[in-house]
């Protein structure tokens, strides 16, 4: 059952972890759908930070795993799939609409489990902990836009800038968040 | 005016804090780099990444216009046609139609099968429990004495399937985060709707018969003997 008010908050389960479903099987592309749409959805959230984009991007996903599959088929086989499908079409999507050739490369080549998607809590944990990272005034410019939803203008008057210093300290601030993603919280 | 990188990503930045689309353009590897983070800082926003009723309604669709063959089969048409049936089936209880003619299969199975509703020939309208013991998004095991089943709150609209396995007759257990009667026996999962979701059988298990169920006075109410 789809299109609730409060969906499955469960992530795209490692496929390769043992236990849960090691054996079992989809029995339908219905099955496939109810059991990952969420999941593959939240996965690519992650990564455009949209709602358009990113149902776009899970329908594109599921589309091409399920058109491609013959089932039935075994749950972490499917699973697995999907998750190689989603990096594939994200990384085209970088490609394709902001010409990130190095971005796409790099999306191809995260590990399997890297594109786990996380419970909600965790994600914001996460943001959280890498602003707490980040030098003073990166993280006031960032908490500002992105938690209290302040315009560019609004966090310049605020931080008492010009709003074009605003925006330059956004822009490095979020390059700096990205570097510290990587190297620390890797 | 000048169109520098800070600039771009600043409106790449405003559009998704706007919940826009972004704006196309050719970006350099540092602004990708600063546009993958904000991308997560957005997803971080509590509740940002959870998909909405339309957004999986539009999904469904679209997989449903180029993967079936046959008619659309959608769970929620599915659960409708079904509770308008259930509707005749209390519209003939009070005209004392026999109900036994309404015990019809519902809704096609996974396994080619098909979900029956358990209407039983001397039925009568029971409290399993009361409506406030189940918020929306959850689901209870039950038991009649007769019958274990599960009662579900799915946004509001209360329903009941068995509360066992048609495999093996293993008792199932909700998983209110995964929306799933899970059979701990064998690795099964049904949805809420009684669909098999996933198995390790060699051959797909029936679906989950469904129960009647109705709220009545603040209590469920499940239609068994």
């Amino acid at each position: 059952m789809v299109g609730v008010t409060e969906p499955r908050l469960a992530g795209l389960p490692d496929p390769n972890a043992p236990g849960e479903a090691a054996t079992a099987v989809y029995p339908d592309w219905e099955s496939v759908y109810q059991d990952n749409v969420v999941g593959i959805y939240r996965l690519v959230f992650r990564r455009v930070g949209n709602a358009a984009d990113a149902e776009e991007l899970a329908a594109e996903v599921l589309m091409q795993t399920l058109k491609t599959l013959r089932l039935p088929a075994p749950v972490h086989n499917v699973r697995a799939y999907l998750v190689k499908t989603a990096r594939t079409v994200m990384a085209d999507h970088w490609r394709r609409h902001y010409a990130a050739r190095d971005a796409a490369i790099e999306l191809e080549r995260l590990p399997a489990d890297a594109l786990v998607a996380p419970p909600n809590s965790e994600s914001a944990e996460r943001a959280q902990r890498l602003l707490g990272l980040l030098p003073d005034h990166f993280k006031r410019i960032l908490e500002l836009r992105f938690l209290r939803g302040y315009s560019v203008r609004e966090a310049a008057n605020e931080m008492g800038v010009t709003e074009s210093n605003a925006r330059v300290m956004q822009f490095r601030a979020l390059r700096k968040a990205a570097e510290l993603e990587k190297e620390v919280l890797a | 005016m000048t169109d520098n990188a800070a600039d771009r990503v600043g409106r790449f930045v405003d559009d998704l804090l706007h919940g826009r689309k972004p704006r196309r353009f050719v970006a350099s590897q540092e602004e990708a780099e600063a546009m993958t983070a904000a991308a997560g800082l957005v997803a971080g926003r509590i509740g940002a990444d959870i998909p909405d009723k339309a957004a999986l309604d539009r999904i469904h669709r679209k997989l449903s216009e180029a993967l079936d063959e046959s008619p659309v089969i959608d769970f929620r048409p599915t659960r409708r046609t079904w509770l308008r049936t259930l509707g005749t089936a209390a519209a003939a209880v009070v005209v004392g139609v026999a109900l036994d003619e309404v015990a019809t299969h519902q809704s096609a199975g996974p396994d080619g099968g098909a979900a029956t509703v358990l209407m039983p020939d001397n039925g009568t309208w029971r409290p399993v429990a009361a409506v406030t013991q189940l918020p929306a998004g959850h689901a209870m095991p039950v038991s009649t004495g007769s019958v274990d089943a599960v009662v579900i709150n799915d946004s509001g609209n209360i329903s009941a399937v068995s509360g066992i396995c048609t495999h093996l007759g293993c008792k199932l257990e909700p998983d209110d985060a995964t929306r799933k009667l899970n059979c701990p026996c064998h690795q099964t999962a049904f949805s809420w709707s009684g669909k098999v979701l996933y198995y390790r059988l060699k051959s797909a298990p029936a679906t989950l018969p469904k129960i009647p169920a109705r709220v009545n006075d603040g209590q469920i109410e499940l239609f068994v003997v």
